[in-house]
């Protein structure tokens, strides 16, 4: 625990191959830059967490196919380290021998391989206890060395094999460090003095003699120090500088060697000890993951490309020096040479959290690790920053950190903490964590189903599939990657094997990449996510006939457009304009499909709290916020207008969304074809009350009889009861306050509110909910199309008419 | 050895299916495993069992054993594989000095670490001062001493030009009066002598001049240098703040307002890249005027772009007879020193070396881009010789497609000069499409702009620099619709290139276009790229 306090951040940087002139990929797109597919690899890295090795944090595309990789970092390098402390005790040699074989083994468990250790890349915290690789992972992101143009690897410590050309044996990586240690006993460096190309014929050379430690130590004049060496450890030694690799033993198998055994019980003893002894003044931050550090790091300003500039290690060049003279037109060019600052510069950058720690040290330490529980120590400290817009929000460092703190927390505790969960996530979501709190919004419980599901028998939508995945949101570097498409594969033939009942539609890619971009290195949770997803806002969307259920759904949205936004209802009705022509995509795909991944985010962060009905009013959102435009525009003009859907402001979308969903309700959006969660009240409007043909005459949707009881009771301010029937019947028994306009009365060919035969009806009905009630259902119908022509916002019609009212109990009727 | 490559060997699981019977299934794996596999031979082993078999969970203790299966195996694979490369090295099998030679070169020139250190060169050092320089006070000095400089040259390529005139002129005279008197006092032979004496007088003149030229221009351009670099050490010794790169600055200050329009628009299906579009109609060299001809800030958005990361490009249209630029803009080039880059002349010479090397051997081509003849190339070509490789002609040249590059500190409009051949004759207007090499060039030359931060393109409209009688005004609309649309997919395409974004392309119409064609034209940049809707305000309070 001690080093921790030292461990910090650093970051690498090269450039990827560039692609060799014009050419496509077997599926006739252009190729993949590389530096896409490096980022896409080194995502599985990112999980990689274990005490031996540094954890990499991220992968920076930059311009012109420069990649950066953000890691962890602690202490010294071997390199540093030995010099310092020269000549290292054989003891201490022995526990990095140790520690290196622990961190190889924990990557050969994971299938990788280093294949470029070498003393840069171990590192040794300053009290020389601790010993973690680094920089291990490039062999495996730039796929074998595939990606980039240099070679992966110090070659001193290469071995014969790899020379050759042979990569991916983990035993290359027992002989590298067979030879690091060998290095430090004999105190020696290897070939000092010797020029590239004879320390390869060297290496070379080895692969035809059998006693290599042996020569090395002739060559280096320490035959004595050879001699003298511990029996075991020359064998050991030599086993591991054996050159078949057959003959060399695994990570595993060196673990078990009884030379380690001493050293294992003493550094578990050793580590005992320390954490019962040891609570030091560690910086509480340190203590967080370093995920988090890294992601504050970068909100207080931290920026990985400009710390590289000021080492150097990005070195700007004037672009216009380095311009071809001929370019041909089968891409072949005559250029200057290379210039130097494109060659692999393996310096690293430490990355400095003085700044941060600073920032954060004023905090108290409950906002470190939040007490859910008691209530003696709120973890709220930031409701005045609530009020800021988001945007800004996401950028505050302070706020950020809390907020983060607080859901890691939540998450631990979910699903115990559901509810407070959902209720934080009301105010926002840290994009930190956005993955798993929508997971845990979706109530989704990992119970490894996933891995059930055959992802890869053909189908007959493997074709689409195929076809679509290319096409998914490929401006994001992690869905146009290599993985990234295998990835997004395999959840879309798990998702349509899981559901024989549906068929895949196209829009499915678009409404998966989003959960696949939040956990690409989760792949069940995307999945379940999805699973989750699908039924809660598209119930019955994907099945092979899903006619019915897009009509009643686009239905619907008619309705509810006229009744926030009767004019402009009134103007798309008048320009035929209807829903099918351009809102088909926005449902199916809940907008994943007309948005950009960074819009959909903030528009699913709200979505996920809503029920199956908000995305219509994001639908209406976005209608309104479009409204002058449409009011002036024809069918052709609207028409290329949600052709290419302009830039909407998402923030505005979500709050008008939002107060429209809460101001509505429920049974206003009542769906046949919705999930359904409760059961149907007597007074709710029954499952198939309302049919098809109904919502397409209707253009006012129908409230029940239970959420005109609920608002007469709790906001009556908010109801406005327009009762139909004649002055007869509403003098024998009528609701209180409601306004009496008996339908024979009214001449409904004027379209106007003074034409009625009431005073002020406009104030009247203006900004509540108007609620058109006969017992003539013919009779509302005409009456509410008649208000929404009048520009009446909010219109609706009694389900079953005044007789229902009769039902309620106890009575709310009252007679003259 | 490729027998070796892959190694089949069957896997057979063995279990006891839902009645507790036996039962096996097999599978054939092949090595070397990609781990990413595994899941899917899971499934197929699995999908030869009951599908009760799933149910039970058997996939977790078939995964388990598969993967202790291809572990071993791929073990031993890679064993193998060493043992016998290395068997047949130590038998010398393998050319072992080739092995040595590549692995050192792969190290010498990939890695900093090993590479012969180089300095940066001496145009890098200069490059950096001038661009440090320029962001700093002395911009006006320096703006000064070019304007001084290139009143210098251009005064004496007037002098020069006016005194080959009156020679010319009094030559004209000479021999007028010589004709006149001819078959009287003068006989044909004496005004052959004449013309030849003429001829070799009015050589002399120019080739002095030339040559006084020449060391007047090599001379301001040592000088100039001198000056930048001693003004740069002494400004390291003041503040040694560094200056951001780049600048975002407008670059256009248009000559002569001749038509122009301007659109805003966003292209891509979700993720919205803007851009700008400018369609004009001008004379192609009036983006290529000299810089210093006249008093404006022309020459100060020139040189605050020349090193940075927003240049500016233009696309002027070449035959293909040689490498040779459009004579205006060859002169206007030369109306002043280039203190950053050779002369042009100088330029288009080297060009013409490289071309004859590429004709008699690949060698000297670019690492990396190796001549794939890839189909796209050889389908387009429209010549008989549909070989894109270049083919041991005697006389080397670039073909219809091929582009060479000129850059310049001294033009009015642009640092880099894209000259692309195109060998549609004039007065006959051919039908074109979207596989032409000339498009398929276009194409080459967005892509170079984006590789090297050219963020403000020039490229012509109609693929014509001047109006003929034959282009008709159909034809015209037909061709510009091509090459908008051609652009348009080329843009949309460069956001995946990872280089510069081009910021703005202009569509440059010969300046003898007629206003009602030209309306026509710009009239479609809007329906063709997608113009970006004006953000209207509103206030949704209401």
């Amino acid at each position: 625990m001690a080093s921790k306090q030292e461990s910090r951040l650093c970051a690498l940087t090269f450039f990827a191959k560039l692609h060799p002139g014009d050419v496509c990929g077997s599926n006739g797109l252009p190729l993949t830059p590389n530096s896409i597919a490096i980022l896409g690899r080194a995502q599985k890295l990112k999980d990689l967490q274990d005490e031996h090795l540094c954890q990499y944090l991220d992968v920076i595309r930059g311009k012109h196919e420069r990649t950066i990789v953000v890691s962890e970092f602690m202490g010294l390098s071997l390199e540093d380290y030995a010099k310092r402390q020269h000549p290292l005790a054989l003891g201490q040699i022995l526990r990095i021998f140790y520690q290196v074989v622990r961190g190889i083994d924990v990557l050969s468990r994971h299938h990788l391989v280093a294949h470029n250790l070498e003393p840069k890349h171990i590192l040794i915290s300053r009290d020389g206890r601790q010993v973690k690789l680094f920089n291990y992972g490039l062999h495996h992101m730039t796929k074998g060395g595939c990606y980039v143009p240099f070679p992966i690897g110090n070659i001193r410590y290469m071995a014969p094999e790899r020379v050759l050309g042979l990569n991916g044996n983990i035993k290359s990586d027992v002989w590298a460090l067979a030879l690091l240690v060998v290095e430090l006993i004999f105190q020696i460096e290897l070939w000092p003095k010797l020029k590239l190309s004879n320390v390869i014929r060297k290496i070379l050379a080895f692969g035809r003699s059998n006693g290599v430690l042996e020569k090395i130590a002739r060559e280096h004049q320490c035959y004595d120090r050879y001699t003298a060496l511990d029996k075991e450890l020359r064998q050991l030694l030599e086993s591991c500088l054996h050159v078949l690799p057959k003959k060399r033993p695994l990570p595993g198998e060196l673990l078990k060697h009884p030379l380690f055994e001493a050293i294992a019980s003493e550094m578990s003893k050793e580590n005992e000890l320390l954490e019962s002894l040891e609570k030091d003044p560690v910086p509480l931050l340190m203590r967080c993951p370093l995920s988090q550090i890294y992601h504050l790091w970068q909100l207080a300003g931290g920026d990985v490309q400009a710390e590289l500039k000021k080492e150097g290690l990005i070195r700007s060049e004037a672009p216009i020096l380095g311009l071809p003279q001929i370019v041909r037109l089968s891409g072949v060019s005559v250029c200057p040479g290379r210039s130097q600052a494109q060659l692999m510069d393996d310096r690293v950058v430490p990355l400095r959290l003085q700044a941060l720690l600073q920032r954060l040290s004023r905090l108290p330490a409950n906002v470190y690790f939040p007490l859910l529980h008691s209530p003696r120590f709120p973890a709220q400290n930031a409701r005045e920053l609530q009020a800021l817009p988001l945007v800004i929000r996401e950028k505050d460092i302070e706020y950020q950190f809390q907020r983060v703190r607080l859901f890691t927390r939540l998450l631990q505790g979910h699903p115990h903490t559901a509810e407070q969960l959902q209720r934080e996530a009301l105010v926002d979501v840290p994009p930190l964590l956005r993955g798993p709190i929508w997971a845990a919004l979706l109530e989704v419980v990992p119970n490894g189903s996933y891995w059930k599901i055959d992802k890869y028998t053909a189908t007959s939508t493997d074709r689409q599939i195929e076809v679509d995945i290319p096409r998914c949101h490929q401006y994001d570097e992690l869905l146009s990657s290599p993985d990234g498409h295998r990835k997004l594969r395999r959840l879309l033939k798990a998702w349509v094997t899981a559901h024989p009942q549906y068929v895949y539609w196209q829009g499915l890619d678009s409404l998966t990449a989003p959960f696949l971009y939040l956990n690409f290195n989760n792949e069940e949770l995307a999945f379940l996510s999805l699973f989750k997803f699908i039924p809660k806002y598209l119930q019955w969307f994907f099945l092979k006939d899903n006619s019915a259920v897009i009509k009643e759904y686009l239905s619907k949205f008619s309705q509810l457009t006229a009744f926030h936004e009767p004019l402009l209802a009134q103007h798309l009705a008048s320009i035929s304009f209807i829903p099918e022509l351009f809102a088909i995509p926005w449902f199916l795909t809940m907008f994943s499909h007309v948005f950009p991944l960074h819009k959909i985010l903030h528009l699913w962060d709200k979505l996920m709290l809503g029920d199956s009905s908000y995305p219509l009013f994001i639908g209406i959102a976005i209608l309104r916020q479009l409204r002058s435009t449409l009011l002036s525009s024809g069918f052709n003009e609207c028409i290329l207008l949600f052709s290419d859907l302009p830039d909407i402001v998402m923030e505005g979308c979500v709050l008008e969304s939002q107060k429209m969903y809460e101001a509505t309700p429920k049974s206003i959006t009542h769906r046949q074809h919705a999930l359904r969660l409760h059961t149907v009240h007597d007074l709710d409007i029954g499952v198939d009350d309302v049919e098809l043909k109904h919502l397409q005459q209707e253009q006012c949707p129908r409230i029940s009889a239970k959420d005109v009881l609920h608002l007469l009771l709790n906001n009556p301010s908010e109801l406005a009861l327009v009762d139909l029937r004649s002055i007869v019947e509403y003098g024998r028994v009528h609701v209180p306050h409601s306004i009496n306009i008996p339908f024979a009365t009214v001449q409904l060919g004027e379209q106007r509110l003074e034409a009625l035969p009431v005073p002020q009806l406009e104030a009247q009905l203006r900004g509540r909910i108007v609620v058109c009630v006969s017992n003539i259902h013919q009779h509302s119908v005409e009456f509410s199309h008649f208000l929404v022509a009048c520009g009446i916002p909010r219109t609706c019609i009694l389900h079953k008419g005044f007789n229902v009212l009769h039902s309620i109990e106890p009575n709310i009727l009252i007679s003259n | 050895m490729d027998s070796l490559a892959t190694r089949t060997l069957p896997f057979v699981y063995k279990y006891k299916n839902h009645e507790g019977q036996d039962c096996e299934s097999r599978l054939d794996v092949t090595f070397p495993f990609d781990q990413e596999d595994l899941e899917s031979c899971v499934t197929q082993l699995i999908s030869q069992m009951d599908p009760m078999m799933r149910i039970l969970d058997e996939n977790i203790n078939l995964e388990n054993e598969l993967q202790t299966f291809v572990d071993t195996e791929q073990q031993n694979f890679m064993d193998d594989r060493a043992e016998t490369l290395l068997n047949l090295a130590a038998k010398e099998e393998f050319d072992m000095e080739a092995i040595v030679r590549n692995t050192e070169r792969l190290y010498k020139d990939e890695l900093l670490q090993f590479a012969d250190r180089l300095g940066p060169s001496d145009e890098d050092i200069f490059a950096q001062s001038f661009h440090r320089l320029v962001h700093s006070s002395s911009l006006e000095e320096i703006l000064k001493r070019e304007r001084t400089y290139a009143k210098v040259v251009s005064d004496m390529t007037d002098t020069m030009d006016n005194e080959v005139e009156t020679l010319n002129h009094s030559q004209q005279q000479e021999m007028d009066s010589q004709i006149n008197q001819l078959d009287i006092t003068t006989t044909s032979e004496d005004i052959n002598n004449l013309l030849a004496q003429q001829y070799t007088t009015q050589n002399y003149v120019r080739k002095r001049y030339e040559s006084e030229l020449e060391a007047m221009m090599g001379h301001q351009k040592n000088e100039y240098r001198n000056w930048i670099t001693s003004q740069v050490s002494q400004m390291f010794q003041v503040s040694p703040v560094a200056t951001p790169l780049g600048n975002r600055s407008s670059m256009f200050v248009s000559q002569q307002p001749s038509m122009e329009e301007s659109f805003t628009i966003h292209l891509g299906s979700q993720l919205k890249h803007m851009h700008n579009i400018r369609i004009l109609s001008a004379n192609v060299t009036a983006l290529c005027s000299p810089l210093h001809a006249e008093e404006s800030l022309n020459g100060l958005n020139m040189a605050l772009g020349l090193y940075s990361s927003s240049l500016c490009g233009v696309v002027v249209l070449t035959p293909s007879i040689q490498a040779q630029a459009n004579k205006n803009i060859i002169k206007n080039a030369n109306k002043s020193t280039e203190f950053h880059f050779e002369q042009i002349d100088v330029q288009l010479e080297n060009i013409e070396k490289q071309i004859l090397n590429l004709s008699t051997g690949d060698s000297n081509v670019c690492s990396g881009s190796t001549s794939s003849s890839s189909s796209s190339s050889a389908e387009g070509n429209s010549e008989g010789s549909a070989t894109p490789s270049p083919t041991k002609k005697t006389k080397p040249r670039l073909k219809t497609g091929d582009f060479f590059i000129t850059k310049h500190s001294n033009l009015s409009q642009s640092h880099v000069i894209f000259h692309l051949i195109s060998d549609e004759p004039i007065n006959s207007p051919s039908e074109i499409n979207s596989r032409h090499p000339v498009i398929l060039g276009l194409r080459n030359i967005l892509k170079t702009a984006s590789r090297h931060d050219i963020t403000t393109l020039t490229i012509p409209a109609l693929l014509r620099h001047e109006m003929s009688e034959d282009m008709t005004v159909q034809w015209c609309i037909r061709r510009a619709e091509l090459v908008f649309k051609c652009a348009k997919g080329f843009m949309i395409e460069s956001a995946s290139w990872g280089g510069a974004e081009l910021s703005t392309l202009q569509l440059l119409l010969p300046d003898d276009i007629s206003e009602s064609l030209f309306t026509t034209l710009a009239g479609m940049v809007p329906s063709v790229f997608h113009v970006a809707n004006p953000k209207i305000l509103v206030d949704t309070n209401k």
